[in-house]
């Protein structure tokens, strides 16, 4: 008998390495198809990495300088002189300001009063007026606090020098010192580029899973390989495979682009970021399983993980931090495995986390990886009976 | 031709749904799950100094709605609390901070920051840096010494001034949701009767080219129009975007947007061997620089040289221009024309290559 079992688990075997090799062979002769699994990709993290950038600069700003003296063009330059402003107009007036902020001209207008210089001088407190196109929340934040900053400082100059005709030489001030940790020249690609990696291993698994099972099932093919003695069970298996291999070579060729080309550093261990994709992919399989279940073609196939794939990457923090969403939507980002990819990603390479660190993120792609494969196997199986 | 595939549509609830459903759903997400206000930051507070000084700080970060004191741990474990992701900056108070304070010196506090996420470690600098100036500004008071501010700034924020994400989102997204639907039902559907060999047969139909492919391209145009309705509907009633401009300009806009999307569909799927292909060079060519390179999320300003010369030919990049100028500014004819011809140029340039290569395809 035990004899018979192991022979039993012997063919299990050379059936399962057949279908691997069957399937590898299928797949990766389609020259277009790898493009796809490979090219696109590339394309699509390179275009990110360069174009997600959050950093707020070069905010086109139109000056209004009433005043023209000495002092008020001496403070404009200065207040342009970091970059987060750049000067594309000179105008005359407010009216001529706002017209050029309708037209989205210019981002921000800085308007000095008449008689600026020697109100400054004289003690009087001029108000300086600043235009901003408020469409933008991150951009009209950082234009109200550069220039809340900046005449923060001159006005306390100001004051430091009318305390100092009194006799006072010192005062008591707070002082921020920042330090930045992980990434301290804040280079929106370092943080950006890890996430995106989420969102492609779903391009790569899910959609394509979803439409290759579903264009079998078009054709008639799945029927046929099951009237052959091979197991359900291990048809299906040898038929992720490949895409698990595809699956890590398309982390290690990102990780390469990341590094090289983008700065992101390499923190953490390896083997927790290896253990993670695993797991992860796990779960993204099963989802395209799952809706190559309920598709009877490739458009529903692809539907339907389209379908998955928008709010999941929306819903993961990649973008936009969780925290920032209102309340009642932030528990449902607790049911998307691209959540909490993404946070071990970015934990293990821009924070050097390791095991003891983010072994949370692990249970929970375990606990999805294996209820989404168990579920998807379930369903496959049915559907073929 | 047209009720032909009207027809084809009905059959079809998914597609339908697809095309209704989806970008209602859509936008709910983008708007409700799209945000970057960073507000109640968990920091962690490292007070050695122990005085009243140093504590009145730190009650200014609990009291702010900006921040919540998560963690009181020590300068050595902020790390560890940054990995975990359990706090994202931290306060940390030598001792010395609150003596100088009552000598009315200065005295320096130290934010460390986690800076994996640049976005919000701006904003957390940006909202302590105005927590340190309000204690400042405190403490001069109640020396007794005159403070008039010798200057002063005041901004006006315009068009969005509770600056809410979605007002900035929705006339982008309207781009981004009516391009992906137009290329991608067109691209599918259109690759769909090559698979099948149902093109060749209305080819040898008595029926004119031109009058075959305007006849695929007006439903589409049509579900693309009660899209658009749709994501008004939903963002102007659910997110109170206004439409200060010409509702008129939009739709025309809209249209127009929409022949070059359709367009696009047309090339693809006059390219494309199969549905699979199809797809992809829609995502590839449509849907990523929508997204990307559209301005929609981040700004063309900020861009490389070669990615801003690549947005001038991506369509949405006109049309979320011109969107938010209408919607938002009140903007007319006056600020939108440039966005209406370079749309034009597009559409003719893409709807002639699409028409060449059809031909070419089934001579």
């Amino acid at each position: 008998v035990k004899v018979e079992r192991l022979k039993g688990r012997r063919l299990a075997w050379s059936q399962f390495r057949a279908v691997v090799r069957k399937e590898a062979l299928q797949t990766f002769r389609d020259r277009r198809i790898i493009s796809m699994l490979v090219l696109a990709p590339l394309i699509q993290v390179v275009l990110f990495g360069l174009a997600v950038d959050f950093d707020v600069d070069h905010v086109p700003t139109a000056v209004v300088d009433m005043d023209g003296s000495a002092t008020s063009r001496a403070q404009l330059r200065q207040l342009l002189a970091d970059g987060t402003l750049r000067r594309v107009a000179r105008v005359s007036t407010e009216a001529e300001a706002n017209q050029l902020l309708d037209q989205g001209v210019a981002g921000a207008a800085v308007i000095i009063p008449a008689g600026f210089g020697a109100d400054l001088e004289a003690g009087r407190s001029p108000a300086v007026q600043v235009l901003v196109d408020g469409a933008d929340p991150l951009r009209s934040s950082t234009v109200v606090s550069t220039t809340s900053q900046f005449f923060g400082r001159l006005a306390a100059q100001g004051l430091r020098e009318r305390l100092a005709e009194a006799g006072r030489t010192h005062l008591p001030e707070v002082k921020l010192v920042p330090r930045v940790f992980f990434n301290p020249r804040l280079k929106t690609a370092v943080y950006m580029v890890p996430g995106i990696l989420a969102m492609l291993l779903v391009s790569v698994t899910t959609i394509v899973t979803a439409m290759g099972l579903s264009r079998e099932r078009e054709m008639g093919t799945l029927e046929q390989l099951l009237v052959t003695p091979v197991e359900p069970l291990t048809l299906l298996g040898g038929k992720m495979v490949p895409f698990v291999a595809v699956g890590f070579f398309d982390v290690l060729l990102l990780l390469a682009i990341m590094t090289g080309l983008f700065e992101v550093p390499i923190r953490g261990p390896l083997p927790v970021l290896a253990l993670g994709t695993l797991l992860y992919v796990c779960s993204t399989l099963g989802v395209g399983l799952l809706v190559s279940t309920v598709s009877s073609d490739q458009q529903q196939g692809f539907m339907g993980g389209f379908l998955f794939m928008l709010p999941a990457a929306l819903l993961s923090g990649i973008m936009t931090p969780v925290s920032s969403m209102p309340a009642w939507l932030q528990p449902v980002t607790w049911l998307n495995p691209l959540r909490f990819f993404a946070e071990l990603v970015r934990g293990v390479l821009l924070r050097g986390a390791g095991f003891r660190q983010v072994w949370p993120q692990l249970l929970i792609l375990t606990v999805f990886g294996v209820t989404l494969m168990s579920v998807a196997t379930y369903r496959f199986r049915r559907k073929l009976a | 031709m047209a009720s032909k595939e009207i027809l084809h549509i009905q059959r079809d609830p998914r597609m339908l749904y697809f095309a209704i459903v989806m970008p209602a759903v859509m936008l709910l997400l983008f708007g409700f799950g799209i945000s970057f206000d960073t507000d109640r930051v968990p920091i962690a507070v490292c007070d050695a100094d122990h005085t009243p000084e140093s504590r009145a700080l730190a009650n200014a970060f609990g009291r702010s709605k900006d921040f919540d004191i998560v963690a009181r741990p020590r300068p050595e474990e902020i790390e560890g609390l940054f990995q975990q992701g359990r706090a994202q900056a931290a306060l940390v108070m030598r001792p010395g901070y609150g003596r100088n304070l009552a000598n009315e010196r200065p005295a320096e506090v130290e934010l460390v920051v986690d800076g994996a996420d640049p976005s919000s470690a701006n904003q957390i600098m940006q909202k302590a840096d105005a927590i340190a100036r309000a204690e400042t500004r405190g403490r001069i008071l109640r020396l007794g010494v005159p403070t008039q501010p010798t200057v002063e700034a005041r901004a006006w924020i315009r068009y969005n001034p509770r600056a809410l994400s979605p007002i900035f989102l929705v006339p982008g997204l309207t781009a981004y949701l009516l391009g992906v639907g137009a290329v991608l039902l067109t691209a599918l559907s259109i690759a769909r009767e090559w698979e099948h060999g149902s093109m060749e047969q209305l080819f040898a139909s008595p029926v004119g080219r031109f009058e075959i492919i305007l006849g695929k391209l007006v439903p589409y145009l049509g579900i693309g129009m009660l899209q658009l309705l749709v994501i008004l509907v939903v963002g102007t009633t659910v997110f109170d975007v206004p439409v200060r401009g010409s509702l008129l300009l939009l739709l025309g806009l809209a249209l127009l947007f929409l022949v070059c999307m359709l367009g696009q569909g047309l090339l693809i799927s006059a390219t494309s061997r199969n549905q699979f292909l199809a797809t992809q060079r829609g995502l590839i060519t449509s849907l990523l620089p929508s997204l990307l390179l559209s301005g929609m999320l981040f700004p063309i300003d900020n861009m490389p040289m070669a990615l801003k010369v690549i947005s001038w030919a991506v369509p949405a990049r006109y049309l979320v221009h011109a969107f938010r100028g209408i919607m938002l500014k009140g903007g007319g004819w006056e600020t939108a024309w440039p966005d209406f011809v370079a749309l034009s140029i597009f559409a003719v340039v893409v709807l002639t290559f699409a028409t060449v290569r059809f031909q070419r395809r089934i001579a």
